[in-house]
């Protein structure tokens, strides 16, 4: 019987889908923007050069237009909240996000209504779907930054340009460092701990799991688990159910409403994970970006691996 | 026993009725013949009596019983149909096809009996395709095709037999096979009606002709009644001239060169 | 004529038994003949008895009874329209599930509700397909209802990519997926409801399986043999999108499996419609066991689409008889 769509589609959960989606798709399409990313330095005198290749020259940014959950959050903490004027629907943090004018889904936005928010900056998730609409923005000479961030490195990257494009390079690395901090906390607090083999649920029909080049696969690793599917090299697998039952996961880890799916449906009862009681709803609202909360995200992973761990 | 009476049909959206107030009657151990030019009606009678056509007035009786509210099951245990246009939609064995003929005996969850077997043996030693029996019916000539559907008619058991222009396409021999076949199921006790435009042999075989004329009854009774030169040339509107066969002794039509006006 | 027949349905069977078992034996985990008869009675490694007991055989049962079901409509439709190239997508089936499926995937319906909408696409896509060709020609012509499908497919269509176009890419994944079909989500709850589906569908074309012969050689013949023509006609059709509606519902868009079956039965030499349903069954049933191992087997850890595995052994096979037609 075919069923098994989520309760709800959440919105937040699209925006994460959708980045593991559009990475997997690019990785295997031999798209060199991610590679190279790290990198690239960023130097205010000469223009930055963004991931789809390029380069623009901004110094103080005062109307942004942020397409990307993380980008926007980004901009709220580093305290240029107050010069976003527009958005993308899944941007909802912090609360004040919401009083932005919403501009749609963030790929292959309407050119036309960004340019209704009369921008001098617009900040774009660097996916191919979104190659078009950088290309006329420029044309019409928008500055806009692409960028690519789906790791945790492309965090502290994405950070550091945002707070030169917007004059607030301090509170930017402070930022970064926090995270940087609570992460490292984390990741020495379990390293003793046993490593629980973990299959990260990401949608059915057919299942799609997280493969190892995603920030979740490394918040994973900080978090005290073991990625069953870590030999995948992209960001998501499709994979079968028997393959997943071959593989033999002790932890199940799946947006809320996925977890409900997997222990209600015939089909998964025979994974490890649904016979011993340990598939997990994920906190959604710290996981599903590799924004400010990293940090919290991995604690909060590691206490799910770690029943009795009480953080760091 | 077939009985049109005073009978009406009209195609769907047209002005004009197809066939107006036609009266006719096919007996038992009679073959009838209706002939007329093309367009005059005749197969639209057929489809009336299978029930494609609506009677707009008029009745139809099979054995006494009315058509409009005979079942079609029934009717077809009655009355065979041979149908003028007829292709499987895919070949199928020349004794499945006569087995069709059944049909009408068959209740949706009733079996084959040996009944059944045994009236698809006759019907098709009745047709004389006792030979054709394992052949596709992609594989047969067009007389044999006729043949073959004549037997799945018989397979019926029905009373009467109403055939469309059995003999269209036909060559010479296979021709008068049918019609011979024909009068001897009529000799055996059958009411055969049967669409024609071969006038001569039905002159020949038929007992009563009823000649159609733009939907109309333009003449019936005896061949030697209804073909006569002045009724032929008014409804086929050709010059043709009506002699007596010298070999057996039916009339027959000459028609004749080039439109005299 | 009947000893060919059992002799046929002997091997059919023998056939459909071999492509279950190879269903059952073979997959990504490895299991020895031996650990898989164990496992069907739930004894042994309890990972072979999770993946033989929960995954494979209910997925076998489902694609079987998927291919019984296509296959079946496919045979009377193409006797009935008198048109080898009639199969039950065509009436508007495909499309109108199709239609079902998006709203409820875009509109985030819960688990068990894609199915359902399925269902109610479909039968009203049938209903809307029969009243456009009621309007269009009055009687039940083959040919106009086979047009008025057509024509609500390609509405469906339309349909489809308007919700389709702004919709969220994992609204598009489902979708997508869906209208590849696939079997992969089988459980016996939903097996159990299809077969209830298949059985009373076959019974019903079994039913008027004779009516169907007649059909097949032309109205005016049919209704020589007494045949309801415009009834019997609507029946089949009725039956037969029912028939498909349901195993689109519980399987997705499963290709060519109704168009190339019935070809394959008739090409046994069976031609009374009762036997070809029993063979056609036999064949579906064989042909999607095949199809969704090959799709299990070809490229792992991921499954192909269903879909678009019978559509690959499909179109060949098609083309090829196509030449043999003309």
């Amino acid at each position: 019987m075919l069923s098994s769509q989520p309760h709800r589609i959440h919105a937040r959960h699209v925006a994460l889908v959708l980045t593991a989606w559009a990475v997997a798709g690019c990785a295997r399409t031999g798209d060199a923007a991610h590679d190279s990313a790290s990198d690239r330095a960023a130097t205010p005198a000469a223009g930055f050069v963004d991931d789809f290749g390029d380069t623009l020259h901004v110094r103080e940014a005062r109307r942004i237009v942020s397409l990307s959950p993380t980008t926007t959050e980004l901009l709220y903490t580093i305290g240029a909240g107050e010069r976003v004027v527009g958005r993308t629907r899944y941007d909802v943090w912090p609360a004040a996000a919401k009083r932005v004018t919403d501009l749609g889904p963030g790929l292959r936005p309407n050119i036309e209504l960004v340019m209704a928010t009369r921008p001098d900056l617009v900040v774009l998730y660097a996916a191919n779907d979104n190659r078009p609409a950088a290309r006329a923005l420029h044309a019409a000479g928008i500055a806009t930054l692409s960028l690519k961030i789906d790791r945790i490195a492309d965090f502290d990257r994405a950070a550091a340009i945002l707070g030169d494009v917007t004059g607030r390079r301090a509170a930017a690395d402070a930022t970064a460092d926090s995270v940087e901090r609570t992460l490292a906390r984390v990741r020495s607090a379990v390293a003793t701990l046993p490593r629980p083999r973990v299959l990260w649920f990401l949608w059915d029909n057919p299942p799609l799991v997280l493969g190892h080049a995603s920030y979740q696969s490394e918040l994973l690793d900080i978090a005290g688990g073991v990625n069953v599917y870590d030999d995948w090299p992209d960001a998501a697998a499709k994979v079968s159910l028997e393959d997943v039952l071959r593989r033999d996961p002790e932890v199940i880890l799946a947006d809320p409403g996925a977890d409900v799916m997997v222990n209600r449906s015939t089909r998964w009862r025979g994974v490890r994970a649904v016979r011993d009681g340990r598939v997990y709803a994920i906190n959604d609202t710290l996981l599903n970006r590799p924004g400010v909360t990293l940090g919290m995200a991995a604690a909060s992973l590691a206490r799910l691996l770690h029943p009795g761990w009480e953080g760091p | 026993m077939i009985h049109f009476e005073r009978v009406v049909l009209r195609y769907p959206r047209r002005e004009q009725p197809a066939v107006r107030d036609v009266s006719l009657v096919a007996r038992r151990g009679r073959i009838t013949a209706v002939v007329g030019p093309n367009g005059s009606g005749k197969s639209t009678l057929v489809r009336a009596l299978l029930g494609l056509l609506p009677l707009e007035r008029g009745t139809i009786t099979i054995d006494a019983a009315d058509a409009a509210t005979l079942d079609p099951r029934e009717r077809a245990r009655r009355v065979a149909v041979v149908p003028q246009r007829e292709s499987p939609a895919f070949p199928l064995p020349v004794r499945e096809l006569v087995a069709l003929g059944r049909r009408p005996h068959l209740h949706a969850l009733a079996t084959w009996s040996a009944a059944d077997s045994r009236a698809v043996d006759d019907a098709i030693a009745a047709a004389g395709v006792g030979d054709l029996v394992d052949r596709g019916s992609d594989e047969l000539s067009g007389g044999e095709w006729q043949r073959v559907r004549i037997a799945r008619a018989l397979a019926q058991q029905g009373t009467s037999l109403v055939l469309d222009e059995p003999t269209t396409f036909l060559d010479v021999a296979h021709e008068m096979s049918v019609f011979e076949l024909l009068a001897r199921l009529a000799r055996e006790g059958k009411a055969v009606l049967l669409v024609s435009h071969q006038l001569n042999l039905v002159a020949r075989f038929a007992d009563e002709i009823v000649l159609l004329h733009r939907g109309a009854v333009a003449a019936a009774g005896t061949p030697s009644a209804v073909m006569r030169g002045e009724i032929l040339e008014r409804v086929y509107e050709w010059p043709v001239v009506v002699v007596r066969d010298p070999a057996v002794g039916a009339p027959a039509l000459v028609p004749l060169r080039g439109r005299r006006d | 004529m009947t000893r060919r027949f059992a002799l046929i349905v002997v091997l059919l069977l023998a056939a459909l038994v071999l492509v279950a078992v190879a269903g059952v034996a073979l997959g990504n985990v490895r299991v020895s003949p031996l650990g898989a008869w164990r496992a069907l009675r739930g004894a042994g490694d309890p990972l072979v008895v999770a993946v033989v007991r929960d995954l494979r055989l209910p997925r076998v049962a489902l694609a079987a009874l998927v291919g019984c079901g296509l296959a079946m409509s496919g045979s009377a439709l193409q006797s009935t329209l008198r048109n080898a190239l009639a199969e039950p997508y065509l009436l508007g089936v495909s499309g109108g599930a199709a239609v079902g499926a998006v709203l409820a995937v875009s509109s985030g319906g819960g688990y068990g509700v894609v199915p359902l909408a399925a269902f109610a696409g479909a039968v009203l896509a049938v209903v809307v397909a029969l009243v456009v060709a009621h309007a269009a020609g009055g009687r039940a012509d083959g040919r106009v209802l086979l047009m008025a499908g057509v024509v609500v497919g390609a509405f469906a269509n339309a349909a489809i990519m308007v919700v389709l176009a702004n919709a969220p890419p994992n609204t598009i994944r489902d979708a997508t997926w869906w209208m590849m079909g696939s079997v992969s989500a089988a459980e016996w709850s939903g097996v159990r409801w299809l077969a209830v589906y298949v059985a009373l569908g076959g019974a019903a074309l079994w039913a008027i399986g004779r009516d169907i012969d007649a059909l097949a050689l032309g109205d005016e013949a049919a209704a020589a043999l007494g045949v309801r023509v415009g009834r019997a006609t609507r029946w089949v059709y009725v039956v037969s999108a029912l028939l498909a509606a349901a195993t689109v519902s519980a399987a997705g868009l499963v290709g060519f499996v109704g168009l190339v079956v019935p070809h394959l039965a008739r090409a046994t030499g069976l031609r009374a419609q009762r036997e070809l349903i029993v063979a056609t069954a036999l064949i579906g049933a064989s042909l999607v066991v095949a199809a969704d191992l090959a799709a299990r087997l070809a490229r792992p850890p991921a499954e192909l689409p269903l879909g678009a595995v019978t559509a690959l052994i499909g179109v060949p096979f098609f083309l090829t008889r196509l030449r043999a037609l003309r």
